[in-house]
């Protein structure tokens, strides 16, 4: 266990220093975030004063700018699709066979470059999300137990996410060019996650479809905690739900990618 | 005179020409890979109706935003998906690859040949694929122009394809000015998704925009002008006044991603930059 640790915290610092060197990313991220919420402010500030309206099923409109705030930060961490291009890129270039004959894992080692790639995005977003409460009180984190919940649906989104990116990846085993599925999934992800739009808002019919499925854990769980707007008593059957999600989705992850080794030529398409 | 107009003539031909060429060559490499020629219209077949139904989403609860009712924000939305096929076809796969280019120090091979070279790395490759898409939403669009309970007159369509030209160009302007500030950050491998954030003020209607934040989005970061506007011109009718401004606007940015480029260049040193 300790040398899996060593190994593999090992790959978190070398992509930590790699990352520093480009700083720029969090500075995009960070006006990706502040620009996309300026438009959604403008948008929904229209409604509000069309309509004439205080609330729209139960958020006011700073309540809903903070949960759209909160939602791209949490879209933004926990979207792994550039490590993913980069692991078709190795399935399908034949460099995934340096990782069959080393000891190491083609899913954990992704993983922790994954980790170490947004270690920049959770360093400024932590900030932010430290100074949010402090400059505008009253709209998230209540309480500390908030904090904690935040934090770890934080870390379920992210691995959840992950898992699901890495099932994706496996179809390159067989079809070798799925770029355009991660895209397409990373497209529509964005809007069905509720990174855009509160899960709420949505209609009736495509909100039940959406809670039948992992989607509302990535964005919609950790930012409905830490806003208060999912009450303390269905935290633990949520994040029971969650993991039994990261599980399954861990295991047919495990599944296709045993199945496509088979199926891997090892040599560059 | 007539020697200028000739040598014009010389370039405008040789510069379609080569734009032909370039096109065979990339429909030839599209077509071998026809599982990346699918996926890209599924990609955008994902992206049209995610926005449809976001926007759907909204209209389900105003009527209008400001003067863009839910029928008109439908037409809005194709000329937005409009300008991206466009932009896809023309240019993206071109400007995306620039900062490789110049870090890898390829694009010594461009600089070599005997062609203008803006016109070489924005063009020379041709995301053949969009060509179906723009076939789609162009009968889209006229389906949608064709059930528009108001008249629109021919005067109406052939502004809105002349401004629709202008967005093109000011889209390409302002991706390729970022592009190539890549000279300065030596390494500027986000200017894609910078670009693209940027560009996302031109995929929501102008009416959301006010004050000096539409000041901003008409002239300095003319957003507004690639979607909103020609759309503006195709359903509310002639506005000569902004279609002046955005013929303006339209020139003072190619001449300036023309400007960026040359001194851009200039701080270019091959594979060691």
């Amino acid at each position: 266990m300790k040398s899996w640790l060593i190994k593999y915290f090992s790959v978190v610092r070398m992509t930590w220093i790699q990352t520093l060197e480009y700083k720029a990313n969090a500075l995009v991220g960070t006006f990706a975030i502040f620009s996309g919420l300026f438009i959604e402010f403008l948008i929904w500030k229209q409604v509000f004063q069309a309509q004439n309206i205080n609330e729209i099923r139960g958020f006011t409109f700073n309540g809903l700018m903070v949960y759209i705030f909160l939602c791209m930060i949490v879209g933004q961490l926990k979207s792994s699709w550039a490590t993913s291009m980069e692991m078709i890129d190795s399935i399908r270039t034949g460099e995934l066979n340096k990782y069959l004959i080393r000891p190491i894992s083609f899913f954990t080692y992704h993983f922790m470059m994954f980790i170490g790639h947004n270690s920049l995005f959770y360093i400024v977003y932590t900030i932010v999300i430290i100074l949010f409460p402090i400059l505008i009180p009253g709209w998230c984190f209540h309480t500390k137990i908030q904090i904690v919940g935040f934090i770890i649906s934080l870390g379920i989104s992210i691995y959840l996410s992950y898992t699901i990116y890495f099932c994706m990846v496996c179809f390159a085993f067989w079809f070798g060019e799925v770029r355009s599925l991660v895209i397409a999934y990373n497209i529509a992800n964005s809007i069905l996650s509720g990174q855009i739009i509160p899960l709420r808002l949505f209609p009736e019919g495509a909100r039940e479809i959406i809670f039948l499925t992992p989607i509302q854990y990535l964005v919609d769980f950790p930012v409905s905690i830490a806003t208060g707007n999912l009450p303390i008593e269905f935290w633990i059957p949520k994040m029971a739900m969650a993991l039994l999600w990261c599980c399954i989705i861990t295991i047919t992850g495990r599944i296709l990618y045993g199945y496509g080794i088979r199926a891997y030529g090892g040599f560059g398409a | 005179m007539v020697m200028v107009y000739e040598h014009m003539e010389v370039l405008v031909r040789r510069a379609l020409f080569l734009w032909v060429s370039f096109f065979q060559n990339s429909l030839t490499r599209d077509m071998e890979f026809k599982a990346n020629f699918l996926g890209g219209l599924f990609v955008d077949l994902v992206y049209y109706s995610v926005y449809f139904f976001l926007f759907n989403v909204i209209y389900s609860y105003v009527d209008t935003l400001g003067v863009f009712s839910r029928q008109d924000i439908m037409i809005f939305l194709v000329v937005c998906y409009l300008a991206d096929t466009c932009d896809m076809f023309f240019f993206s796969g071109n400007i995306f690859s620039l900062n490789q280019l110049m870090v890898k120090g390829e694009l010594d091979f461009f600089l070599l040949k005997p062609v203008d070279s803006q016109f070489i790395t924005s063009l020379r490759k041709v995301r053949a694929y969009a060509l179906a898409n723009f076939i789609i939403l162009l009968a889209l669009l006229i389906r949608q122009i064709y059930f528009y309970p108001n008249n629109i007159a021919l005067i109406n369509i052939s502004l809105f394809i002349l401004s629709f030209i202008m967005g093109i160009l000011l889209w390409y302007s302002v991706d390729f000015i970022i592009a190539s500030t890549c000279f300065w950050f030596k390494n500027f491998s986000v200017s894609g998704w910078l670009s693209h954030e940027i560009l996302k003020f031109s995929s929501r209607p102008d009416s959301i925009y006010t004050g000096f934040m539409r000041k901003i989005l008409f002239s300095l970061m003319p957003m507004t002008l690639i979607a909103s506007v020609p759309t503006r011109f195709l359903l509310y009718g002639p506005d000569w006044d902004l279609f002046l401004w955005q013929l303006f606007i339209t020139i003072i940015f190619l001449f300036s991603s023309r400007v960026v480029w040359h001194r851009g260049l200039l701080r270019y040193e091959s594979a060691s930059s």
